[in-house]
């Protein structure tokens, strides 16, 4: 599909509800529509089109605009383009219909632009609370312009979501809010009739830290960065870079090839640490502890080496808009070859050891399956998509940093479950040392920063996707006054892989629910991106704060 | 089969375990020095910095305070509890006065406390307004005792509420 055919779809669909169509290079192409016939162009987009759906972004126009803006974005994988359809809901009413029926993977965002800007999502099937804690009162949006990043409203426990009806004879068995092995705040409510497991529901964003508000109302541009590595506490970096990417393609910066190369080596460092530490949390989930022993040994001169380059061993501090602001030195090069090797060596040893071990095949194999269908259904991403069978990689698929002028190969496995999703990131990690290997080989001399002398005018868009050891990373900048955007956008991989836990952990046994929600390697941090304390909601038994409270002081 | 099969892998999985030997660290009896080029706590040199606030100014935790105490006094307090040493402070600083150290044994019971730096800024105070100055440099602090109104600098002339104008042209640079 190149711009001009979807265009021409959509057209022949939606004819004059299309507003506008503006391609933007080949890669992109923005559209206004009717918000009238956001069904009818979701559906032609995602169904008749094959694109793929990626996020839902809501902004608050009205001061200037009178609307809201409600903002779907696709990808069409194969051909290297985004498209962003845009719809201006008016303010006195803003609704719009919900294209969740049309694509299940849609599910979460409508539900967030419902509670954090109050366009409704019409015939939404699940339009609870997803978002806001229960005790956020009803009728109040933190996202709206007239909400200061200061206001605390006053608590009421009205809009409490409440948990999804328990099918006949089952049992509720909560993993969360903290869980041993989970490692952040969420909360499952497994729903199991003896052992298996016949439904679930999620109530999470307990980290939610409003950070998109504050890149809107109270950092500027380049405080952004360092703020937005701090999405996530393993995979930061990608946020940094998909931030200054986007922010860079809106005030159309170049950025000098250098930059490029070092964000590359980053970033594929990124993958390489995450990967392993991940690997290392899989085995302790199952209670395989040599393995992560081992991979955590493994691991740690990679931190050391990136504290080396960068200056701190996880959040790098390196991006900025307009490139990174150290240099990788000649003389550090032998220093990274020599971890590579150590760790390429090593990592041969423990993918022909650790795959014939009955611990890890009899405890992965055929547990927290998603089949191909479910996967393109519910948007999933990165090794959760790749262990299906789908071939999705950011950085072939849509070229971005320096990735263009590399080699890299996409690891697919076709096994559906929880052992393909390990065997991905198994191999990638070599993958990973191979593309450090290239840009060492590659990277051109000159600048590492563009020189930005012009203030950033408002009202450019621009968007970035970056592959993070988890799946695609997505930014979208609206450019703003006051040096800072009006709206940045980020969808981290996992807020669309935990959309398929309940579809994976179905059918399964309770034992191996941990890991198949490991197997995503989730990271609710990244997802939640608020937090305030929350209680557990439903019709078994409802904790009050006096309880939380009690509970907390015993 | 599966018998072999696993204890095969379980005996490389042993080799792979044993050959490192032991890599634990005897951290925190035997100190570790962070790496070169480490962003550890950021500490400001008093007598290069020119209290120009640009620290302030683009530090994206929002931790360093600046204000004038009296009129010769300007105080740049930094709360380090939110401090994400990113160095940018550093980075920024015209004038190199802030150093990233390699301290980064933080924790502390009472970050109130402990994890404040003050510093206090000697400044040269505008002879009409009263208020501090910035000089573009420690030298010129020094030569600006005598609070010559002519050499105010440009961005003070702006702020200044007596509304006088300053030759701007001449200490812009
Ligand atoms: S290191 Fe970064 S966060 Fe810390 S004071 Fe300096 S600018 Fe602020
Ligand atoms: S001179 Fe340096 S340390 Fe002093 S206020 Fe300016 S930027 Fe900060």
């Amino acid at each position: 599909m190149t711009a001009e055919q979807v265009t021409q779809g959509l057209r022949e669909r939606i004819g004059d509800a299309l507003l506008e169509s503006e391609p933007r290079g080949d890669r992109r192409v923005y559209m206004t529509i009717d918000p009238a016939e956001v069904v009818a162009a979701a559906d032609e987009l995602f169904n008749k089109m094959g694109g793929r759906y990626v996020i839902t972004a809501a902004t608050d126009r009205r001061e200037k605009h009178g609307s809201f803006l409600v903002t779907h974005f696709f990808s069409f994988d194969d051909d290297d383009l985004y498209v962003i359809l845009h719809a201006n809901v008016p303010e006195d009413d803003p609704r719009i219909a919900s294209i969740t029926p049309t694509i299940p993977g849609a599910g979460w965002a409508e539900r967030e632009m419902q509670d954090l800007l109050g366009v409704e999502a019409v015939g939404h099937p699940d339009p609870r609370r997803l978002v806001l804690p229960d005790d956020w009162p009803t009728g109040v949006f933190p996202l709206r312009t007239d909400f200061s990043s200061q206001d605390k409203p006053e608590a009421s426990m009205e809009g409490a979501p409440q948990m999804t009806a328990i099918p006949e004879g089952a049992v509720v068995v909560p993993i969360g809010p903290y869980f041993p092995t989970q490692h952040e705040p969420e909360s499952f409510a497994v729903f199991v009739d003896g052992e298996v497991v016949v439904g679930s529901d999620y109530r999470g964003f307990y980290n939610h830290r409003g950070i998109e508000k504050l890149g809107s109302s109270d950092l500027t541009y380049n405080q952004i960065p360092f703020i937005a590595e701090r999405i996530c506490g393993i995979c930061g970096f990608v946020h940094s870079c998909a931030y200054c990417m986007a922010v860079e393609e809106a005030a159309g910066i170049e950025v000098p090839r250098r930059a490029d190369y070092i964000r590359t080596i980053f970033l594929e460092l990124e993958r390489l640490h995450s990967h392993m530490l991940w690997t290392g949390v899989a085995g302790h989930i199952i209670g395989y502890d040599t393995l992560f022993m081992q991979t955590w040994r493994m691991r740690e001169p990679l931190m050391w080496l990136a504290e080396q380059l960068s200056g701190n061993r996880k959040t790098y501090g390196m991006n900025i808009v307009g490139g990174v602001r150290r240099d990788v030195d000649k003389k550090d090069f032998p220093k990274i070859e020599k971890v590579l090797a150590d760790i390429e060596r090593e990592w041969t040893a423990l993918q022909e050891a650790v795959p014939g071990d009955r611990t890890l095949t009899a405890r992965l194999g055929n547990v927290g399956v998603i089949t191909p269908e479910e996967v393109r259904e519910l948007c999933s991403l990165g090794p959760v998509a790749r262990g299906s069978g789908d071939t999705v990689d950011i950085r072939v698929d849509h070229p971005y940093a320096a990735y263009d002028e590399l080699e890299v190969s996409k690891c697919v496995e076709d096994g559906c479950d929880t052992l393909a999703r390990t065997f991905v990131r198994l191999r990638e990690t070599p993958v990973a040392i191979s593309i450090i290997r290239q840009c060492l080989e590659q990277m051109p001399e000159g600048e590492i920063r563009a020189e930005i002398t012009e203030e950033i005018p408002p009202g450019l868009q621009g968007i970035a996707a970056v592959e993070a050891p988890r799946g695609e990373s997505f930014h979208w900048v609206l450019t703003g006054e006051e040096n800072r955007p009006e709206r940045w956008r980020v969808r981290a991989p996992t807020y669309s892989n935990l959309q398929a836990v309940s579809t994976m952990i179905n059918g399964d046994v309770l034992a191996d629910v941990p890991i198949d929600i490991g197997s995503l390697d989730p990271c609710y941090s990244c997802t939640d991106r608020m937090t305030v304390i929350d209680r557990r909601s439903g019709q078994m038994r409802v904790m009050t704060r006096e309880e939380m409270r009690n509970s907390r002081n015993r | 089969m599966g018998v072999l099969k696993t204890l095969w892998s379980k005996l490389k999985q042993a080799i792979l375990a044993l050959k490192p030997g032991r890599v634990t660290l005897g951290y925190p009896f035997t100190p570790r020095e962070p790496e070169e080029g480490f962003r550890g706590l950021p500490r400001v040199d008093v007598n290069r910095c020119i209290g120009c606030g640009g620290c302030a100014e683009v530090c994206p935790a929002r931790c360093i305070r600046v204000v004038d105490t009296d009129q010769t006094t300007r105080v740049l307090c930094f709360l380090h509890e939110r401090c994400t040493f990113c160095g940018r402070c550093a980075e920024v600083c015209p004038v190199n006065a802030i150093e990233m150290t390699k301290e980064f044994e933080l924790s502390t019971d009472d970050p109130h406390e402990d994890l404040v730096g003050e510093y206090h800024i000697w400044m040269g105070p505008c002879e009409r307004c009263g208020r501090c100055f910035e000089a573009p440099s420690a030298l010129d602090r020094l030569k600006r005792t005598g609070m010559r109104c002519d050499e105010i600098d440009a961005k003070c002339a702006i702020a200044c509420p007596a509304g006088v104008e300053a030759d701007s042209e001449e200490t812009k640079s």
